[in-house]
């Protein structure tokens, strides 16, 4: 079957969840949340959500909404927990495996993100949103960052002295994180699955997406990746895979707002929210 | 005497927002936040204000957009999948407003160290990232038991909170139901506290709801019932975000989205505004 970017990207990200996983759904990730619910309803149906909308624990899988996530987020959590409690004592404990996916507006060889400023941080020519909570749990987590990024360019993959502001700590001079967990450990793009060397800590590709080269990755990369002996093509997503995503999981493709851009993405967010506003019933459906 | 806190919205906010003052912001983004009590502070023209809130949204571009902030503590500050927040870009890049960088566990932290009497709270995750560059009341130190790197993060003290729920009572116990995110703690460590919400119920309905007084009557110096209180943002369980009020903000001119939107002291001729009756059947849950 044919797939599209965003398909590929939340289906790659789908199979990097587990079975045991706490899977945190941030805030407007649709391309996170549709592959968590993904994993749920195909290999992973004992994974748990965390939704920062609501800071809530949710074991049930409904459909992927824009407007509608609370009723999702909230009324069928099992715990709601304060801010306080979720970004300093639970997520980042090492009891959980947990796995959140940071999309960075930069990133540097050794993993370090920027999602502060483009341009000086005294004069921006970008003000960005913020660190969040990347820096508060990425470096915590005992099985490592991960990582999505979803138009591969040089503007996004810079050296480090071109990354304006480190915001989120990945190997800093190829040395492990302080805090004390794994580091990041791969970042799915449009173009590749990439990760890192074991020695050296510098990014690595490690599959390539069908129809992709070697070239286009590097040229499309402000740093020198490794690229070893033999790069794989990544595997394509399956029929089953597709059938869910787009039939169960998230058939407005509300996924599709983090890879499209311009009038293009206009017209989809205005299609996604008359569509959920028509919606009768405001639960979403359970998978 | 029985205790009743009940006041207009112009009422708490004249009496409780002094210009200056660090304001602590509830709700995060899009969802619960006290945006009728921001469209007020607008109209009374509070100057030089500072907000500290753990997600700042519409909140804070408002009120960057008018000129009532000088400083801004958040983790993050963005109009979701609707954008980068337009005023606030414009108002920190044109160097108006400045940005102390914090991450969602520095202010966690500050809040907790204000209440548990400490002068700094020890963290780890910040470490080796460039918020330490850019923030000089923030200090890498030596764990005197482990001799290892820890950074400590100053207290945070709001002068005043303000928090929109859905339940409160007169006495000013306040009921949320859903997330509370850092509004307990804003509300623990904040001098005054005002509390916007949907119903007006009975101390024992708080009793009875499942969380009870999230925000307590021995800490809350005003009650203000405004339904809808929270539009455009959300208010669960009874309204989510208005997706197309949004949209149109986005777009809109400044001065025109005042004249429209924030001007209007009503509720009512606020909502008339919006869309009336069409609007909300729109967002309703």
């Amino acid at each position: 079957m044919d797939y599209s970017i965003d398909e590929l990207i939340t289906v790659l990200m789908a199979r990097e969840v587990t079975n045991t996983d706490v899977m945190i759904v941030g805030v407007a990730t649709p391309c996170v949340w549709s592959a968590f619910t993904l994993a749920k309803v195909t290999h992973a149906p004992n994974a748990i959500f965390h939704y920062i909308m609501g800071n809530t624990f949710v074991y049930e899988a409904r459909r992927v909404s824009l407007l509608w996530l609370e009723n999702t987020a909230i009324s069928r959590c099992h715990r709601i927990h304060n801010s306080g409690e979720c970004t300093l004592e639970l997520l980042p404990h090492d009891t959980l495996t947990t796995i959140e996916f940071f999309r960075p507006a930069q990133i540097d060889q050794y993993g370090n993100t920027n999602n502060t400023c483009i341009g000086s941080w005294d004069n921006p020519k970008v003000r960005l949103p913020g660190a969040a909570g990347i820096p508060d749990f990425s470096g915590f987590y005992s099985r490592g960052q991960s990582l999505y990024v979803t138009r591969h360019d040089r503007r996004t993959f810079v050296p480090s002295e071109k990354l304006f502001f480190r915001s989120g700590v990945g190997y800093v001079n190829g040395q492990m994180p302080v805090a004390g967990g794994a580091g990041p450990k791969f970042i799915i793009t449009d173009l590749a699955y990439l990760d890192f060397d074991e020695k050296t800590k510098k990014m690595r590709i490690k599959t390539r997406h069908p129809g992709v080269s070697i070239e286009e990755i590097q040229e499309k990369t402000g740093f020198e990746l490794i690229v070893p002996n033999k790069v794989p093509e990544t595997k394509p997503p399956t029929d089953h895979e597709l059938k869910m995503l787009r039939e169960k999981v998230d058939p407005l493709a509300i996924r599709r707002l983090e890879v499209l851009t311009g009038k293009e993405r206009d017209e989809h967010l205005q299609y996604v929210i008359e569509n959920e506003i028509k919606m009768e019933k405001r639960v979403m459906e359970r998978i | 005497m029985a205790i009743n806190k009940i006041m207009s919205l112009k009422e708490a906010v004249s009496q409780y927002v002094e210009d200056g003052d660090l304001v602590g912001i509830g709700g995060l983004s899009f969802w619960r936040k006290p945006i009728s009590a921001i469209r007020e502070i607008i109209r009374q023209g509070k100057k030089n204000l500072g907000i500290v809130t753990f997600v700042g949204g519409l909140d804070v571009d408002l009120l960057a957009g008018a000129n009532c902030i000088n400083r801004v503590r958040a983790s993050f500050v963005g109009m979701e999948l609707f954008g980068l927040a337009p005023r606030y870009r414009e108002a920190v890049e044109s160097g108006k407003l400045k940005v102390i960088e914090e991450t969602e566990a520095s202010i966690a932290l500050g809040l907790k160290a204000v209440y548990l009497r400490l002068p700094f709270m020890p963290l780890k995750g910040i470490i080796d990232t460039d918020i330490l560059k850019v923030r000089d009341d923030i200090k890498e130190f030596v764990d005197p038991l482990k001799n290892e790197r820890l950074v400590a993060v100053p207290p945070i003290k709001p002068d005043v909170a303000i928090i929109h729920v859905p339940y409160a009572d007169e006495k000013g116990n306040g009921n949320i139901a859903g997330a509370v995110w850092i509004d307990d703690d804003l509300s623990k460590v904040a001098k005054k506290v005002i509390i916007t919400c949907e119903k007006i119920v009975e101390t024992e309905d708080i009793i009875r709801l499942p969380g009870k007084g999230q925000i307590p009557m021995q800490k809350v110096d005003a009650v203000v019932r405004v339904p809808f209180g929270a539009h455009p943002t959300s208010c669960y369980p009874f309204y989510t975000f208005d997706p197309i009020h949004i949209k149109n903000y986005m777009k809109i001119n400044y001065d025109e989205y005042f004249n429209t939107f924030i001007k209007p002291e009503n509720i009512g001729d606020y909502l008339e505004k919006v869309g009336g009756i069409k609007s909300i059947l729109n967002i309703i849950t």
